[in-house]
């Protein structure tokens, strides 16, 4: 019914339309998972945009604001907190422009809006250093174009300029592989830029065929990944948290008052709605004292002895000696052996993440709030990762520091060389140098067929990446790490690092090794039981 | 003038300056050997290598040390005994119980807090003093400008040998790291953690040359021979005001290293 549509974008309208995204993208992520560029079982693009939207809009469903600024600038904070992969990470800086083009705002016009989608896209490219077309951002940006075209129409309505927009975007999507060669060689379209078009088509559906007067509940299916997503640590006994809803809520106040009561202390939010994070020893009485602010909501409180046993045991931070350069280390790493290895060299805390579980800002945030120290260099270990570790730096009171590592080979020669009696900043420049030295071959079956670099590769097939690229495909795990020697010239290295995982047998090892030595004497091979899964081997070569 | 086998003194510096060396003991389960004594560097390390247990060691006896000081007594009044570092050993007090045994010889015991060859080095400048008591001087002043930089293959003999539980906690024993280790102010520090063996030897250079100036600085190693004398041949370059011998480290304090174990030795100016 015509008269039901909505005229302005208000609080609740936005609020819907949001809520039909999250749905449609659940729905829709896969797609955009299968659209990954190399065929590596990695950089689950959809699920990154998915869990990074559902992060947007959690705190949102809670809220009966009437405005839409105030809408929007919780899901600004929810995408920046819960942001995971670069697309992720940009889509939160597109919620960020959104939100800081209708500051004030309590309902947008078809013009408004249409201004806001512009101001998001710009917002988005101004964030990233060196934005590429062809990307989430051509995507962004042509969507903000169609919708003011649309909005310069006399009969322009909100849902004629969302309808111009996802239409926008959908014809930039298409575009993408005549923008991007890799897009073109491996016959895909964007990944991200696909998720940002399914976000706009599910805004539309919710208000072309909603009627609000009596609104229809779009709920987003949980998502067993995120429970696999909690953050490993040592520490505190309980995990609280919470959401404070009043008026006027001053979150300084606030987290000053969490901050005596536990660590990882997390505080965000609006004047309205603020969000709690804590580990403590005394949940009740910080349930208490916030409880006295305004009316608590999805109030959780999780024993963190019995989550995080498997991480707490070993050795914890109590049994390490001080450190005295007061610096602490953050690592994002996944298995079980490498794991072992990051903590051995003396990591303080590891974030479980890495190949195709991209862990958020928030899950790094909290692992850097959860040192006693205030200085912490935090190791990405993956191309995909970096984007969401930098979003943590303007969100910490401690001194972050971001060693770019790109692999797990990397971040162990950054630890490497960090040494506890040298200044944080002195450490950051050893650590760079080190892992700039290292070459990193990383060995796993191609997940689909594809062409990409030249080659012509068949799903299952064994592939060969050195840095991050595509080289080699086809033969056994041996043959590939032997192409893969042979190309950076073994001449020029000293050590090979064999990281194997959990999906390489004894035989295969066994063949590996001998390969390696008959094939390359000079070399000396160590191997080392790293259990990350989906590739096989990685390989440290310095 | 007295000093133990983990000085790894050169033979002809005993003979030059007449320097009576107490050696400590290696154990082969239940095979003793003095070190030096019974068992050479070349056959340690060989036998070392295909040792199904890693072997022990154990500081000389009051008694050995009695026994030394008495001969000394007969043409002697007093000597000076200087001793591997008291935190890595108990030679210095097994030295001191053994000197309270030989009436009218007056033995001056220096803990020197350090080992190899800087102990060496101690005991030539306790040599070319005028009395004892102005080496005891001598020495002691120098006792707090020892170092020891070393560089070892691995960590596993220093850790069997329960020697540095902190050092090995810092380095990590995971994965297969060189540590770059310093003995100094009675403690084993880690300095730094490479990876590759041809890396570390300049880091330990570099670390070196922020010490400088240095009185006196050798190299020494276990059975790293060619590594040793091209790390010399680069050092005497750079500085060509001093010697650098190179030393050999000995079976007990290999038992610790391990093989292929490369050390930086100096006296702090």
């Amino acid at each position: 019914m015509a008269s039901n549509r909505p005229v302005g974008v208000d609080g609740p309208v936005f609020k819907q339309a949001l809520l039909g995204s999250l749905s449609w993208l659940a729905a829709n992520h896969e797609e955009a998972n299968r659209l990954n560029v190399f065929p590596v079982p990695d950089g689950d693009t959809g699920t990154n945009m998915l869990l990074t939207l559902q992060s947007a809009v959690e705190d949102i469903k809670e809220s009966n604001a009437a405005e839409v600024s105030k809408i929007a600038k919780l899901a600004s904070h929810g995408s920046l907190m819960g942001a995971r992969g670069n697309s992720g990470v940009i889509l939160s800086q597109i919620f960020r422009g959104f939100a800081r083009a209708v500051e004030g705002k309590s309902s947008l016009t078809p013009r408004e809006l249409a201004a806001a989608f512009e101001e998001a896209a710009n917002a988005a490219y101004r964030a990233v250093n060196k934005p590429t077309e062809g990307t989430i951002l051509t995507v962004a940006r042509e969507a903000g174009r169609a919708a003011t075209a649309a909005a310069a129409s006399p009969d322009a309505t909100v849902p004629s300029v969302i309808a111009a927009a996802a239409s926008g975007a959908r014809d930039a999507v298409l575009k993408t592989p005549s923008q991007l060669q890799i897009l073109r060689e491996a016959g895909v379209v964007d990944a991200g830029g696909f998720g940002l078009q399914v976000i706009l088509e599910g805004m539309l559906k919710t208000v072309e065929e909603s009627a609000f007067a009596a609104t229809t509940r779009t709920t987003a299916k949980p998502l067993p990944s995120q429970v696999a997503l909690e953050l490993p640590e040592g520490g505190w006994g309980y995990c609280t948290e919470f959401l404070i809803e009043g008026s006027g809520l001053d979150l300084e106040v606030i987290r000053n008052q969490i901050e005596a009561l536990g660590n990882s202390v997390l505080v965000v939010g609006e004047p309205e709605l603020v969000k709690v994070h804590v580990h403590t020893d005394d949940p009740t009485r910080v349930i208490t004292l916030a409880g006295g602010h305004g009316k608590l909501l999805k109030l959780n409180v999780g024993d963190m002895s019995t989550q995080h046993k498997r991480i707490l045991e070993g050795d914890g931070l109590a049994s390490k000696p001080p450190r005295p350069n007061g610096a602490g280390l953050v690592a994002v790493v996944a298995g079980k052996g490498l794991v072992e290895i990051f903590r051995g060299l003396g990591v303080d805390a590891i974030v479980e993440g890495g190949q195709s579980m991209n862990p958020s800002t928030q899950d790094m945030l909290i692992a850097i709030e959860s040192l006693p120290y205030d200085e912490v260099i935090l190791l990405p270990n993956n191309r995909n990762v970096v984007l969401a570790a930098k979003q943590a730096t303007g969100l910490t009171k401690k001194k972050l520091h971001i060693v770019e590592t790109h692999s797990v080979p990397e971040g162990v020669a950054a630890v490497v060389a960090f040494r506890p009696d040298r200044t944080g900043s002195v450490n950051v420049a050893a650590m760079k140098a080190e892992a700039e030295r290292v070459q990193t071959i990383e060995v796993t079956h191609a997940v689909r067929d594809t062409r990409s670099n030249g080659l012509r590769v068949k799903k299952g097939d064994v592939i060969g990446l050195i840095n991050d690229k595509l080289e080699f495909a086809g033969g056994d795990y041996a043959d590939v790490v032997k192409r893969a020697l042979g190309k950076l010239g073994p001449d020029s290295y000293e050590l090979v690092t064999v990281y194997r995982g959990e999906g390489a047998s004894e035989d295969e090892l066994a063949s590996l090794q001998s390969s390696i030595q008959s094939s390359f004497p000079g070399l000396e091979v160590e191997v080392q039981q790293g259990g990350q899964q989906h590739y096989p081997f990685i390989l440290s070569v310095e | 003038m007295v000093t133990d086998s983990t000085a790894d003194l050169p033979k002809e510096w005993g003979e030059r300056y007449d320097i009576e060396v107490v050696p400590l003991k290696v154990l082969f389960g239940t095979e003793t050997f003095r070190d030096g004594v019974d068992i050479d560097n070349e056959e340690f390390f060989r036998k070392l290598s295909t040792a199904t247990k890693l072997p022990t060691t154990s500081a000389p006896s009051p008694g050995d040390f009695a026994e030394v000081y008495e001969r000394l007594a007969k043409d002697h009044d007093g000597c000076i005994s200087i001793h591997i570092g008291a935190q890595l050993s108990a030679t210095a007090e097994a030295a001191r119980v053994g000197a309270q045994s030989v009436e009218g010889f007056k033995v001056s015991v220096v803990d020197s807090e350090t080992v190899t060859f800087p102990m060496a080095f101690l005991c030539r400048i306790a040599a070319e003093s005028e009395s004892l008591e102005a080496a005891t001087e001598a020495v002691r002043q120098r006792v707090p400008n020892c170092r020891v930089l070393a560089l070892l293959d691995t960590l596993r003999y220093l850790e069997m040998g329960g020697r540095m539980s902190r050092a090995a906690a810092v380095v990590g024993t995971m994965l297969n790291v060189k540590p770059i280790l310093l003995v100094a102010d009675r403690d084993i520090k880690p300095v730094e953690r490479v990876r590759t063996r041809a890396r570390a030897i300049p880091r330990m250079l570099d670390y070196f040359r922020t010490e400088l100036p240095v009185e006196q600085v050798a190299v020494v190693h276990a059975q790293a021979a060619d590594e040793a004398e091209l790390i010399a041949a680069d050092l005497r370059r750079e500085l060509p005001d001093h010697e650098i011998p190179i030393g050999q480290i000995g079976s007990v304090l290999g038992t610790h290293t391990g093989p292929k174990a490369l050390g930086l030795v100096y006296i702090k100016r």
